[in-house]
């Protein structure tokens, strides 16, 4: 399944995979996704309430400018904890080495369990670092 | 962070992946996937991973994530603004027929018929408590997702779909108050539970005697599973591959494991009094965890005059992670028992859970959830699990990290001393009379 038809399911606007600016306030099309029971009241019809709860709305987050390029930039390579993810950096850290030797890496393993946050790192990877690469999930 | 990131995610979490970074602002983050599971390959695997494709895109997989930190941003990409999610039309107008299918379609049900919530039927429901039905219960997230909110009446169609009685709602707002899912996104299955304390046991005819966890009255059946439809509804929980993920899912998630307490037939204080309510008020409490066993399994637990329950638990619960915690659940003729062997408090017998039940380093560090969950907080300088990884394979420490991590209530039938126990930590008590 696609970003576009997973997006629709969680019952956002194709207008947000869209380039059209005005986005603020808009409220979406029904996420029902099958079924007739939108017909008018008639002989043998009932009338139903919806059980769904209300969904918060969604503030867009603009993504951070990327790099014209990584050499000579500094890479954070951070291990989210889970099982095997110290494997998959490593092997990226290694790649970087053949491949692109002119790029920096640092491993760094996330502070606590997975789902936790870790500012600290986030602040130390923002002052001396110019891109993250986080891994896995899972 | 304000730089540019590559988050790398196994194929098998793809839809996950996508959908909550859209639900938390960034439908177009540039996910990068490796085939699934990383878990458990060697280095050469891995390394195969990462020289082989991404996956979903069929690219060369650190093409993507050089890309991905360094192709300039979309126009899509750049977008600012706030995003409503619709849920649809607040009512649903068909015959039965159609709406039976149209619920189960779209996701409202467990896939059993339910009663379907005529605005008749969801008026009546709300008849049971005197909130209004405006009035905003909680918020509910089934998992690391913003949390959806809602309101008495909508809380009070899944009540009807389930087949609840007007006169159990105010134990469903209890429930829906506190703010917990009974279906959570963790790949491990999780199965929930909620005990019973209070007068409402009687009034509402709850079965806390033979069969006491087994479908045989209609409380026990219809709260449980009313909390599994809150989940799916109000929560957005229960939906696989976005907010539930349980490999193996869990057969439990049905209904819950209601326990309406026993709790004339106790030695011990009720639940909810050590909870510091009074034994009058009516209180829902509720867990979490993996699930459910018998003492029957376990050494120790052979009939005859002797038989040690405190032994036989404690022997259950070794093979329980600590991570969560041990909830006891004993037929009052195993609470008698107890008792008679001393444990004239449920603290009493806690306290020599606790110090008795224990493994040895070496165990401790072989189980998954102290990987993934103690090895960190050990990192971190956390205790008691910092100690726990500087001591040596053969010291022996408790299974679990307190003795608040066990509890116990009283249920069932007498027709003999069996306990039952569950891999399933506490989370809270929550007032019912609030709810009336």
């Amino acid at each position: 399944m696609n970003r576009r038809t997973l997006l629709s399911l969680l019952g956002m606007s194709p207008a947000l995979l869209t380039t059209e600016p005005a986005l603020a306030g808009q409220s979406t099309a029904p996420a029902p996704k099958s079924g007739k029971a939108s017909l008018p009241t008639g002989e043998g019809k009932i009338t139903t309430i919806n059980p769904k709860g209300t969904p918060p709305p969604i503030q867009l987050i603009p993504m951070a400018p990327r790099l014209d390029t990584l050499d000579g930039k500094t890479v954070y390579l951070v291990d989210t904890g889970f099982h095997g993810s110290d494997v998959l950096l490593q092997q990226i850290q290694a790649w970087f080495s053949r491949n692109m030797p002119g790029v920096t890496t640092v491993f760094k393993r996330k502070a606590g369990p997975y789902a936790e946050d870790d500012p600290a790192l986030w602040k130390e990877i923002k002052s001396k670092g110019n891109a993250a690469i986080m891994a896995v999930g899972h | 962070m304000g730089i540019p990131s590559a988050p790398l995610v196994t194929k098998a979490f793809k839809d996950l992946a996508i959908l909550n970074a859209a639900k938390r602002g960034m439908p177009h983050e540039r996910i990068c996937f490796t085939p699934h599971p990383v878990w458990g390959k060697t280095p050469e695997e891995v390394r195969a991973y990462v020289e082989g494709p991404d996956p979903v895109s069929g690219k060369p997989l650190m093409k993507e994530v050089v890309d991905a930190l360094t192709v300039p941003l979309s126009d899509e990409e750049r977008k600012l603004g706030m995003v409503t999610i619709s849920v649809g039309p607040p009512t649903f107008t068909d015959t039965a027929e159609n709406l039976q299918d149209f619920y189960l379609n779209n996701g409202y049900t467990d896939f059993l018929p339910i009663i379907l919530p005529t605005e008749e039927k969801v008026d009546r429901m709300m008849k049971g408590s005197s909130h209004k039905p405006d009035e905003v219960v909680g918020k509910m997230a089934a998992g690391a997702y913003p949390p959806w909110s809602y309101n008495v009446r909508q809380v009070a169609a899944s009540a009807v779909m389930a087949g609840c009685r007007p006169e159990y709602f105010p134990i469903i707002l209890a429930i829906a108050s506190s703010g917990t899912a009974s279906l959570f996104s963790s790949t491990n299955s999780f199965a929930f539970a909620m005990v019973i304390n209070g007068p409402i046991r009687d009034k509402l005819e709850f079965n806390y005697g033979i069969g006491a966890l087994g479908p045989f009255a209609q409380p026990n059946a219809t709260i449980g599973r009313a909390w599994t439809l809150l989940s799916k509804n109000l929560g957005n929980g229960g939906i696989p591959g976005d907010t539930y993920l349980g490999s193996l899912g869990n057969n439990l998630n049905y209904n819950n494991v209601v326990i309406a307490e026993h709790e004339d037939a106790s030695p011990w204080v009720p639940f909810h009094v050590q909870k510091g309510f009074k034994r009058e008020e009516n209180v829902v409490s509720l867990f979490r965890g993996l699930g459910v066993v018998p003492g029957q399994v376990a050494r120790g637990s052979s009939a005859n005059e002797n038989v040690q329950f405190d032994y036989q638990m404690s022997d259950l619960f070794s093979t329980f992670t600590g991570f969560f915690g041990a909830l006891i659940i004993a037929d009052p003729l195993v609470a008698a028992r107890l008792k008679e062997q001393g444990y004239d408090t449920k603290e009493k017998l806690i306290d020599w859970l606790y110090k008795n039940t224990t493994q040895t380093v070496k165990d401790y560090k072989s189980r998954n959830y102290a990987y993934l969950f103690d090895y960190p907080r050990a990192l971190r300088g956390d205790e008691p699990w910092a100690t726990w990884y500087k001591l040596p394979d053969d010291a022996v420490i408790p299974h679990f990290p307190r003795a608040s991590d066990f509890n116990i209530v009283v249920a069932g039938g007498q027709t003999n001393a069996y306990p039952q126990a569950g891999n399933l930590s506490y989370s809270a008590s929550v007032s019912i009379d609030k709810w009336m």
